[in-house]
């Protein structure tokens, strides 16, 4: 009969630690438990941050079956070894009081570590109250040590409290301080290592951001590219051209290819030279010049000096293409587009001016808070923080001026 | 008699295209007016009242969408578009057909067979088109003129819309009519329809646009023709055949 009742507890034991583990290896394993007490534990551990999450199972999968046994045989041993070492010192406490105490103390010092360890970002924050529950612990531990060693030498418990308060209360300080002080010390090392970690992350996540906004800005090129009003109307103008067997239509085509070349080639480097840059938008506003006609007019000025400046890859081309799609395409009678660039002794500024209809206008969502200026101003502020801005106002006359102005970097890349 | 033709395209070498290959296509057709934006579409089909429209979707001014909603029944169109994207629900609604630019002379072909099939029947109505939901334009929210400028000798004078009786087409201006005064504004009316709330002011002719709540009384003239007697104005405004809709029951 015992065997039965002990292979049913032990059956149940193993279930839950079975499904514990897998909560721990995948919080989404939760939804499957019926709701009850097991499921609340279960969400506990769902709650945890990935990574302690992560480290408890892998502490749990160690610490399996007899391992575990081991581990608190071991416990109560050097605990029960702590309590005989004392009571030959202090015979007058009693064997069984030391017993039990020392084992609360071990016990408690045990599981306090473990929690700390595990989750001391959740504990952690409040070390006050965890010192002062830890003391309550010991408190309780030492009043039902000294109930037990009062029961032992034929006391009541009243009786024992009143003749040995003063001991039953250095006892539990003392206990309370021989457990606190391990815990926090523990604890303030694990949020160290934390912080540490912490630290590594955030720096791996502002990279994993300059990454994602590089990429993004390689998306955004690529979906202009083969944008299907760009390209399909880009298309019909070469076809239109070639079959009057205009000699434009070779011309309209090498700049397609050459902006498809020169894109292809900034997609892939995340800084490029000015000179460079610049071909990439002479070749863009050829071809929509050569598809506007008359409707579009552009000027691009670049000082000779600044030809080997770099620059982020990407940004002026998403300038004059917002240019291009808030200022030109929706104007009757079109407009104009100036791009310019001017150097300072350490700054470096570029303009983007258009003549369209300007911010307020009906056409579009408003040139400010498009995808293609949220993701310039990210990347910038990655690459320089407050060094670097991006500005879109309203011109003075007319249409809107874009400015983005950055350190001056003269070094090659 | 031809059928008259109608074609609206912002970019010159796709209108070329189309003006090439509609000639070769379908020769008999008579192209009344070559539209280079949405408001000379609107302003064109208003003067020459064609039977077909081609309509590329973006222009400047108003889009193809707006255009065709506002030709409602009166013509048979033919969206030409780069993206498919509107054009379906355009499609659905009621367009004869729809092209996808470069448009290529077999798919040409297939419309025009199309549209001749249907040139007997009367057009279907495409006046709900901008109701339905996934036709709009994104991000194209009209904006309201609450103000009109209008320059006398070295004053500017600004104008509240609302107070507007009407405005009256004067080639390249625009008059515009309030009650105790007038003023010549250098706009054309067609410029300015897009910018007025269509609920308040309505187009009677292709020269003319009323306040509404200044509207008095409107009378039948003969069986075709109505004008509107405008409270506040002497003048009688003739409405054209387009909209005299606008009043019947």
């Amino acid at each position: 009969m015992w065997s039965n009742i002990w292979s049913k507890f032990s059956g149940l034991y193993r279930a839950l630690e079975e499904e514990q583990c897998q909560v721990l290896a995948d919080p989404g394993y939760l939804e499957s438990i019926k709701p009850g007490y097991r499921r609340r534990m279960a969400a506990r551990l769902a709650a945890m941050p990935p990574l302690e999450r992560a480290r408890l199972l892998a502490f749990c999968v160690k610490y399996r079956g007899r391992p575990l046994w081991i581990k608190l045989m071991q416990i109560v041993m050097v605990s029960s070894l702590c309590a005989l070492l004392a009571y030959g010192l202090f015979p007058q406490l009693g064997l069984i009081t030391l017993l039990v105490v020392a084992n609360v103390i071990g016990a408690g010092l045990v599981v306090f570590m473990l929690l700390v360890y595990f989750s001391h970002s959740m504990m952690f924050g409040k070390p006050v109250h965890l010192v002062i529950f830890m003391m309550m612990c010991a408190s309780v531990g030492g009043i039902a040590g000294a109930a037990g060693g009062a029961a032992e030498k034929g006391f009541t418990f009243l009786q024992a409290m009143e003749q040995k308060w003063a001991v039953i209360i250095a006892a539990t300080f003392a206990a309370g301080l021989l457990i606190a002080i391990p815990v926090t010390l523990m604890g303030a090392i694990r949020n160290r290592q934390y912080k540490k970690f912490n630290a590594t992350l955030e720096l791996e996540a502002e990279r994993h951001r300059a990454a994602h906004e590089l990429s993004e800005s390689r998306l955004r090129l690529l979906h202009a590219q083969i944008e299907p009003h760009f390209l399909f109307n880009t298309l019909g103008a070469v076809q239109q051209l070639a079959e009057k067997g205009a000699p434009d239509a070779a011309r309209l085509t090498a700049s397609l290819i050459a902006f498809l070349r020169a894109s292809l080639a900034e997609m892939r480097s995340e800084h490029v030279t000015l000179g460079a840059d610049f071909a990439l938008l002479e070749a863009y506003l050829q071809v929509m010049k050569a598809r506007l006609g008359a409707r579009l007019d552009y000027t691009l000025d670049l000082p000779q000096d600044l030809f080997q400046v770099t620059i982020p890859s990407m940004m002026l081309l998403t300038l004059v293409e917002n240019a291009i799609k808030h200022g030109i395409e929706p104007s009757l009678q079109g407009g104009r587009i100036e791009v310019a660039a001017v150097a300072g002794a350490a700054r470096l500024q570029l303009t983007v001016r258009d003549s369209g209809p300007g911010l307020g206008s009906a056409h579009g969502s408003p040139p400010g808070s498009g995808h293609g200026l949220a993701n310039v101003r990210a990347r910038l502020n990655l690459l320089y923080g407050d060094a670097a801005t991006l500005t879109v106002d309203d011109g003075e006359e007319c249409g809107v001026v874009a400015v983005l102005a950055l350190p001056l970097n003269r070094e090659t890349t | 008699m031809n059928t008259t033709v109608l074609i609206a395209e912002d970019e010159p070498l796709m209108r070329e295209r189309l003006l090439e290959m509609l000639a070769t296509a379908w020769p008999e057709a008579r192209i009344v007016k070559v539209a280079e934006n949405g408001n000379d579409a609107w302003d064109g089909f208003l003067e020459h009242e064609p039977q077909v429209v081609f309509l590329d979707i973006r222009m400047p001014g108003l889009s193809g969408l707006e255009v065709a909603e506002r030709i409602g029944k009166s013509a048979h169109v033919v969206f030409v578009t780069a993206y498919d994207q509107y054009a379906v629900d355009a499609f659905d609604s009621g367009a004869v057909d729809y092209l996808l630019k470069p448009v290529q002379a077999e798919r040409l072909d297939k419309a025009l067979t199309r549209l001749r099939q249907r040139l007997a029947a009367p057009p279907a109505d495409m006046g709900d088109l901008l109701r339905h939901p996934r036709s709009a334009l994104p991000g194209r929210a009209p904006e309201r003129l609450k103000w009109i400028k209008a320059s006398a000798g070295k004053q500017i004078r600004l104008i509240d819309v609302q107070d507007v009786l009407f405005f009256q087409s004067d080639t390249k201006y625009t008059r515009v009519v309030l009650a105790d005064s007038e003023a010549l504004v250098k706009i054309a009316l067609k410029d300015l329809l897009g910018g007025l709330d269509g609920e308040r002011f309505w187009q009677i002719h292709r020269g003319t646009v009323v306040n509404v709540t200044a509207v008095a009384a409107v009378e039948r003239i003969d069986a075709e023709r109505m004008e509107v007697i405008v409270r506040g104005s002497t003048e009688r405004l003739p409405v054209s055949r387009t909209f005299t809709h606008l009043f019947r029951d």
